[in-house]
């Protein structure tokens, strides 16, 4: 507690002496939050409230420094029991005397997202500290990108903020080139980023190639040193390429990862996405998304497959998929859309209506239900139950 | 519709010495067309919206152009929801980059985007887009002479051309003839030529920069029953200005 008020004094002393200056901006949102699931025809609730502060300064013409520092609350069932969602096939492997373990809890918490400060110059910017890495041109999946996995269902949710030295270099008016260290406790385990963007027509292309360190967990053994799972880190060497642009009227998305693994099998991911807007204002989408680590055969799903799903360690479980997703303007402050989720290697699906309206200049809700309609044991299985989120967010 | 207005600019040239009956329809747009030949410009706009639940939503935006509106650049200042969203338009708007702060990610769009509401607007993108499209994407045929919004206009039906890639079928523009600014301008629907779906009016014209300009345009929605208005705050003509800014490194700032 005490920590606590002496950083809140820290930051407010640190952020009124910025605030002083010229060029300083504070700003960020509000947010407050409701999950209802129905497990088993019982309804549960989780709220959540996050606050973002943001901070921008510039410090001369050519360097910034950006900051935003989260603090999130937690409340109503705040622990949830993933076995309660998965086959019994899968929860007969869990060790026995350690069921308790495959609990997710919601905690309160507050960090620092990112703090980094970037020096930009005629032909390049070097950022350093903690920073956003978005890469790719795929909307719900990204092959090439292995610091981030986006929410399925909110897939254009912020991601965190990565510790990263970047250098981006103008190489022209069209191409740029991207090098970007993630230091991590040795040189060997860091991670390291090269890539090429450019523009051939109208389309954009970009070549990657990435290193890192990939910690997956295996969720049937536990370390007593470090009190979790046992941890496998592996090294992940990507190669890969994406392309966005325009082919018969339809916009066109590709993008495309392959991974060389150190221990395990090497695999490869893919996308392919397409979108139109109508002359009546209809948005439409659609994403196909290939990843050969994902299984063919549902009932070879395994509880390590759906303990890394959920913990967000790897994208899909299963290997092919689609979405789609449908927007159209109903008024001027309302959207009303529909997410269609097909997994086809195991035929679940999930749809999930959504809405978005502005309720004031600085207030916006978002909302979505989502529906499985997969069998049991499926990515999407009615036993995954039904459920919704409502979210209200003011910007300040 | 690429070349209605960036930005809320009308641009017009010192009114040129011309006998008004011996003007055809396309010597009258080639007039308005070069209403946009500015080499360069910034503008700081307001855009106020009138939903039809009778709310207002307004944005404040900085814009740039270069290239005789070649090159644009939109970045948003208020309202907080959007500060710092921004959108690149290259090639007269035939390539789009948006970015988004909250992400920081920037995102290619096909042409069919220019067709979407600017942040929920009676704009478009492609309204707000940039070039040659009068000229490029419609026939153009002088129609009798009207009064309109106090002045005296040449009456033109712009149809737009087999190839022409614009989502209107045909335009109605009364074009003020002491210095061509297109006063009023309606628009019909990309399918039905008989169908009224928005109909703009400038004013407000003033001298700037030797150039003169519309400072207010308004945009109604005949079919939703909705307006935008379009204010410019601060505009400035052939100013010096880097190409390293209409660049996705530069949309990111």
């Amino acid at each position: 507690m005490k920590k606590w008020i002496s950083l809140l004094v820290f930051l407010s002393i640190s952020l009124s002496a910025l605030g002083a200056q010229d060029k300083v901006e504070l700003f960020g949102y509000f947010e407050s939050q409701i999950m209802v699931a129905e497990i088993k025809s019982k309804f549960y609730q989780l709220y959540n409230n996050k606050l973002r502060v943001d901070l921008k300064s510039s410090l001369s013409d050519n360097i910034t420094f950006a900051a935003n520092f989260d603090y999130i609350t937690f409340h109503g069932k705040t622990t949830w029991n993933i076995l309660d969602f998965l086959a019994p096939n899968v929860t007969s492997e869990v060790p026995e005397g350690m069921e308790s373990f495959y609990v997710l809890p919601f905690s309160n918490r507050h960090f620092l997202d990112n703090a980094y400060i970037k020096l930009s110059f005629k032909h390049l910017d070097l950022t350093v500290g903690k920073q956003q890495i978005s890469l790719g041109t795929g909307y719900v999946w990204n092959p090439t990108d292995v610091f981030n996995i986006k929410e399925l269902l909110d897939p254009s949710y912020e991601q965190p903020g990565h510790n990263a030295i970047r250098l981006d270099v103008a190489l022209g008016p069209v191409y740029t080139l991207t090098t970007l260290f993630s230091p991590e406790d040795t040189w060997n385990n860091s991670a390291k980023l090269i890539q090429l963007k450019g523009r051939i027509s109208h389309f954009d292309y970009s070549l990657i190639a990435i290193e890192k360190i990939w910690r997956f967990h295996n969720y049937t053994q536990f370390d007593m040193d470090t009190m979790n799972f046992l941890e496998l880190p592996e090294k992940r060497q990507l190669l890969g390429a994406s392309t966005a642009g325009e082919l018969l009227g339809l916009g066109i998305w590709v993008e495309y990862g392959y991974n060389w693994m150190e221990n395990t099998e090497n695999f490869y991911e893919l996308v392919v996405g397409t979108d139109y807007t109508f002359d009546f204002q209809t948005y439409m989408m659609v994403e196909y998304y290939r990843n050969t680590l994902g299984k063919t055969n549902y009932e070879q799903y395994n509880l390590n497959d759906w303990m890394r799903l959920m913990a967000m360690e790897q994208k899909t479980i299963s290997r092919d998929q689609i979405y789609s997703f449908i927007q159209h303007p109903f008024t001027d402050l309302l959207n009303i859309g529909i997410q269609a989720i097909y997994s086809i290697s195991d035929k679940s699906f999930a749809l999930v209506p959504t809405l978005n309206y502005s309720l004031s200049e600085n207030v916006d809700i978002m909302a979505y239900l989502n529906f499985n309609f997969g069998k049991e044991g499926t990515v999407f299985s009615r036993t995954m139950g039904n459920g919704g989120i409502a979210r209200v967010r003011v910007y300040f | 519709m690429k070349k209605i207005m960036f930005s809320g600019l009308i641009i017009l040239l010192m009114a040129p010495v011309l006998y008004s009956q011996e003007l055809t329809g396309e010597d009258i747009i080639k007039k308005v067309n070069e209403l946009f030949d500015v080499e360069s410009g910034y503008a700081k706009a307001k855009m106020t919206i009138m939903t039809t639940s009778g709310q207002k939503r307004t944005f404040i935006y900085e814009s740039w152009s270069k290239n005789k509106g070649e090159k644009n650049l939109v970045r948003y200042l208020e309202p907080r929801r959007v500060k710092g969203q921004a959108t690149l338009m290259l090639n007269n708007a035939d390539d789009i980059w948006m970015y988004f702060p909250r992400t920081q990610r920037v995102r290619k769009l096909a042409s069919h985007a220019k067709k979407q509401k600017m942040q929920g607007s009676d704009f478009s993108y492609e309204d707000m887009g940039s070039g040659d499209a009068f000229t490029k994407d419609f026939n153009s045929k002088r129609l009798k002479d009207e009064k309109m919004e106090g002045y005296d206009c040449y009456k033109l039906e712009l149809t737009r051309k087999p190839d022409g890639d614009v989502s209107y079928s045909r335009l109605i523009m009364w074009v003020i003839k002491e210095n061509f600014v297109p006063v009023v301008i309606d628009y019909y629907d990309e399918d039905d030529p008989t169908l009224w779906l928005k109909r703009m009016i400038e004013s407000d014209i003033r001298i700037i920069d030797n150039i003169p300009t519309a400072m207010k345009v308004v945009m109604y929605n005949k079919n939703d029953n909705t307006q935008t208005e379009l204010e410019l705050l601060e505009v400035k003509y052939n100013i010096t200005l880097d190409d390293s800014i209409f660049t996705e490194r530069s949309l990111k700032k």
